[in-house]
């Protein structure tokens, strides 16, 4: 039998960079195409970010160098603020460092490993620093070559160099040089990453030049730049004993109470009081010996009868002082049993219902102007839902655009965001394709979706996306989700079937029209001969008597579809 | 050696009425009234007497099938009515030129002078005659004038022999002098005018063979007589014809057909009229016709039963029917003018009796026997059908 400190000679600790390299699946790296997709991925969404929190409306141009056999250059350069010099390595060198990793904030990305991961593929494909080259619109620009030392988490700096900026160019070029990577124009390919970011994005310029030199330009079409999301403390409903337990390990308020009250959305003075009964009526349910009746109390709990449930108990005082106790206790002396009796309790009480102001929807004119910039449709619509909660705690928010016609090809095509970000891999499992086709789409005068010239986006928008898994690529099935995102496509639909119908409608008025008009030479030649007057004459009494019956009829038509 | 004679020649009763200018100022008139609605901004349109069994009635006073008063609005404004508005005047306009041109078309000239694609599509005035004809038939029910007032016939059918002399255009001719084959009976007979009429009565005969067997025994010239054959189903200018003859002339008409329910319905079209032509039944029945043959009696008092033929379709008793002729004859037992003892009686015995009898079953007897024994038998007894 070996010795343990045999077996333990082996044992090394990973660093988080180490631990990355080795699972680079789980950050999107997997398969030739989609790895390059994620490198444009996380290079676009770090300057959509960073043009969006400066202010600064988006000018964004990716280009795709092909170096040699499954071997390209990725260049991202945008007019976003530039990057401090100082902070150049923690941007693209550190692991789980970022302004959002640790706040509940809806985010594109979401860990802060995006572009130092793109970083760290780079470099264990091609082995190649990372170039970049940035100017906060100073009188200098730098330009340094990334690499990120796996052991210790940490970027380095390989080469640096200062160049004067007369112009006072600001904004952050990349260049990553990649291997084991293709580029293909297919679905799960950049452009048509990019052309989706940019329909969800209408406010951001976007450029695309292809390894054979193709330029491709989705314009702007929005002046509005989205108001960069705010904070939002965790509702009760929504966290996790170990949320608790670490958020108050890591406090810098000096109770459990004030940390409760200051570090949670929903909980005032008065839920404290509330929170110390339920606590202590949970307690003593569990002494409870005859399971009947503990079902009922804990019932009746549920139903918020707490103050009976606890008189139903002798010496209850005694239990509730307790409790109290803990809420006047420094915060890091929390223990993860008290922890956890913190959020069964706040499983029993009502709360608020969370606050939404951090969720940012495209929002429905946004969404119209995106779709129809770069898809050119004859009819547009959005949808963006009220904030709804899943999970008894989660906000989230659902919006849809449609587009339908003009250029559009015919076949149902559906287009997947999940927070802005557009989703291209995994379609069938996503909730959002189980949503748009459940919808009976006859109904709204789509007779055959698979051959219909339809665009459906579906954003779901929430601090916390339930993905199906690692790749970030499919919303899980959570019925409330669902529920909202069939709302939304139904109440797109209805108004496409409003412009469908109103279309067939006037179709209809011109072929109506012209039957009676092909008929007019007809009848006067007829009564030219029948009456002995002039035949061009009566032409023109049956013409202006057909165009004035139309154009009263139109009116009529107007008035009823308004008063509908 | 005269006889004495049980039908006779009446006083006429009608005159002779023919006048194109009447079309002419009605076509005129109605071109002026949409002309004028479409001048002040109304969607013009013709009132149209409606046709079918729901707009017909039987008039019990004067015993002939009319027209109810029912109308259908054909307006210009309707995408269902506009391509009929349109063919309705482009037909006025035709029928106008025919007219004042003292010329005639037939239905299916009329069908192909105005059949032509409308400029700027693909769609024909009018694809077919069936378009056509039914227009023509409108244009009779609203402007109350027949087809033939307007020139427009129909394929000629049928023929007459006897001694009368029929003024023609520019030609004169006594019609028992054209050859065993008499002398065919035109689309329309508008225009005719008898000049002279010799006989005593007119004898309707449904098949032409009959016709030809009792012109080569020389009947009509024995009774004095006109046999006019329908060949089958009465054409609209023989049926005015026979009218003319009874209202103008005073002719007694007697019909003789088949003993079947074919033959009474031609007998009982004659008489009151048809559902399809009720507007008409003024100017093309004579309910005074009588029916001379062939009866279910006949069968038994002339020993005819070897050469009667069964009838077809499944008997009202039997399970499935009515069906066939017994239905027909059963629906014929409904009609207002068969409500007779006599004719109740026939019908039900040919029920009854399951087999119906041609007029052609009397040449059992001999050759001779129609024209010598039969017809002048039952006629100059009064043996006839109401």
């Amino acid at each position: 039998m070996a010795e343990a400190s045999q077996l333990f000679k082996e044992f090394k600790i990973q660093s988080v960079s180490e631990f990355f390299r080795r699972n680079a699946a789980m950050l999107g790296y997997t398969g030739k195409i989609r790895s390059l997709t994620t490198v444009v991925h996380e290079a676009v969404t770090n300057s959509l970010d960073a043009c969006e929190e400066a202010g600064i409306p988006p000018y964004i141009r990716v280009e795709i160098e092909e170096l040699g056999r499954e071997h390209y250059k990725v260049i991202v350069e945008d007019n976003g603020p530039g990057i401090p010099e100082k902070y150049i390595t923690h941007v693209f060198g550190k692991m789980l460092a970022g302004t959002k990793a640790h706040r509940n904030i809806q985010s594109r990305g979401q860990q802060g490993i995006g572009i130092s991961g793109a970083v760290m593929f780079a470099q264990i494909t091609s082995g190649k620093a990372t170039r970049v080259i940035t100017s906060t619109g100073g009188d200098k620009t730098i330009e340094a070559w990334v690499k990120i030392d796996v052991d210790k988490n940490e970027g380095k700096i390989v080469k640096k160099e200062k160049h004067p900026n007369p112009k006072g160019w600001r904004g952050t070029r990349i260049e990553l040089e990649v291997k084991n990577v293709k580029y293909i124009r297919s679905k799960q390919g950049v452009y048509w990453y990019l052309k989706l970011t940019a329909i969800a994005n209408p406010h951001a310029h976007i450029e695309l030049i292809e390894p054979d030199g193709k330029l491709i330009v989705f314009p702007r079409s929005s002046d509005y730049i989205p108001e960069p999301p705010v904070e939002m403390k965790p509702h009760p409903r929504g966290v996790l004993t170990d949320d608790v337990y670490r958020m108050a390990k890591k406090t810098r308020r000096n109770t459990v109470k004030r940390f409760l009250v200051g570090e949670f959305s929903r909980i005032s003075d008065k839920k404290i009081d509330e929170l110390i009964e339920y606590i202590a009526a949970l307690r003593l349910i569990k002494t409870e010996e005859d399971k009947n009746v503990q079902e009922q109390l804990y019932e009746r709990l549920m139903k918020g009868e707490v103050k009976a449930v606890l008189r139903s108990f002798r010496g209850y005082t005694k239990v509730v002082k307790q409790v109290a106790k803990i809420m006047e206790k420094p915060p890091e002396k929390l223990t993860w049993h008290e922890a956890e009796e913190i959020v069964e309790a706040f499983k029993y009480m009502k709360f608020l219902a969370p606050p939404t102001h951090g969720l940012r929807p495209i929002g429905e004119e946004n969404i119209e102007k995106g779709l129809r910039g770069i898809l050119k449709p004859e009819f547009v619509t959005a949808v963006t839902r009220p904030p709804k909660v899943y999970s008894g705690g989660i906000p989230f928010q659902v919006e849809v655009g449609l587009a339908y016609g003009g250029e559009i090809p015919a076949g149902f095509e559906l287009l997947r965001y999940a927070n802005r970000v557009p989703l291209l891999f995994d379609a069938g499992s996503c909730v959002t394709t189980l949503a748009a086709r459940s919808i009976d789409w006859k109904r709204y005068k789509v007779d055959d979706l698979d051959r219909a010239p339809v665009v459906l986006m579906i954003n779901v928008i929430s601090v916390h996306v339930p993905y199906t898994g690692t790749g970030k690529q499919s919303i899980a099935n959570v019925e409330e989700i669902q529920n909202e995102i069939r709302l939304a496509i139904m109440d797109a639909a209805r108004k496409l079937q409003t412009y469908l119908s109103g279309k067939h409608r006037k179709l209809y008025q011109v072929k109506r029209k012209k039957t009676f008009e092909k008929y007019v030479p007809e009848i006067a030649r007829a009564l030219s001969v029948l009456t002995g007057e002039e035949e061009d004459a009566i032409r023109s009494y049956f013409l202006t008597f057909i165009e004035s019956r139309f154009a009263t009829k139109e009116g009529e038509l107007n008035e009823v579809s308004e008063n509908a | 050696m005269p006889k004495s004679k049980v039908v006779k020649r009446e006083k006429p009763r009608e005159r002779f009425s023919y006048d194109p200018t009447r079309v002419l100022t009605k076509l005129e008139e109605y071109g002026r009234r949409v002309l004028e609605d479409i001048k002040t901004g109304k969607n013009p349109y013709f009132d149209i007497p409606m046709r079918g069994l729901n707009n017909v009635y039987f008039d019990e006073k004067r015993r002939v099938i009319r027209m109810g008063d029912k109308l259908s609005r054909r307006y210009f404004l309707n995408v269902a009515h506009a391509r009929k508005f349109m063919q309705t005047l482009l037909i006025m306009a035709y029928v106008k030129r025919l007219v004042s041109e003292g010329k005639h078309a037939s239905l299916r000239e009329a069908y192909y002078a105005n059949k032509h694609t409308i400029p700027g599509t693909k769609e024909n005035t009018f694809e077919d005659q069936r378009e056509s004809d039914p227009i023509i038939e409108d244009l009779e029910r609203m402007l109350g004038v027949l087809r033939e007032e307007m020139h427009l016939t129909a394929d000629r059918r049928g023929y007459i022999y006897g001694d009368i002399v029929i003024r023609d255009g520019e030609d004169e001719f006594n019609t028992s002098k054209l050859g065993m084959g008499g002398w065919a009976v035109p689309g329309t007979v508008e225009h005719l005018q008898f000049v002279e009429v010799n006989v005593d009565y007119a004898l309707v005969v449904e098949t032409a063979a009959m016709a030809d067997r009792l012109i080569e025994e020389k009947f009509p010239k024995k009774e004095n007589a006109l046999i006019i054959a329908t060949q089958g189903q009465a054409s609209r200018g023989v049926r005015r014809l026979i009218h003319r003859l009874h209202y103008e002339e005073g002719l007694p008409i007697i019909v003789f057909t088949d003993g079947d329910p074919y033959g009474w319905y031609i007998y009982s079209t004659i008489k009151q009229g048809s559902i399809n032509l009720a507007y008409l039944s003024d100017k093309l029945a004579t309910p005074e016709a009588k029916f001379v043959g062939m009866t279910m009696d006949d069968i038994k008092r002339y020993g005819l039963e070897n050469v009667t033929e069964k009838l077809k379709g499944i008997p009202p008793n039997k399970k499935g029917g009515p069906t066939g002729d017994y239905k027909r004859i059963l629906e014929e037992m409904e009609y207002p003018w068969f409500q007779n003892r006599e004719w109740q009686r026939q019908l039900k015995m040919a029920v009854k009796m399951g087999v119906r009898i041609e007029q052609q079953a009397l040449a059992n007897k001999s050759l001779e026997f129609v024209a010598k024994k039969y017809l002048p038998e039952k006629i100059n007894n009064g043996e006839l059908l109401p």
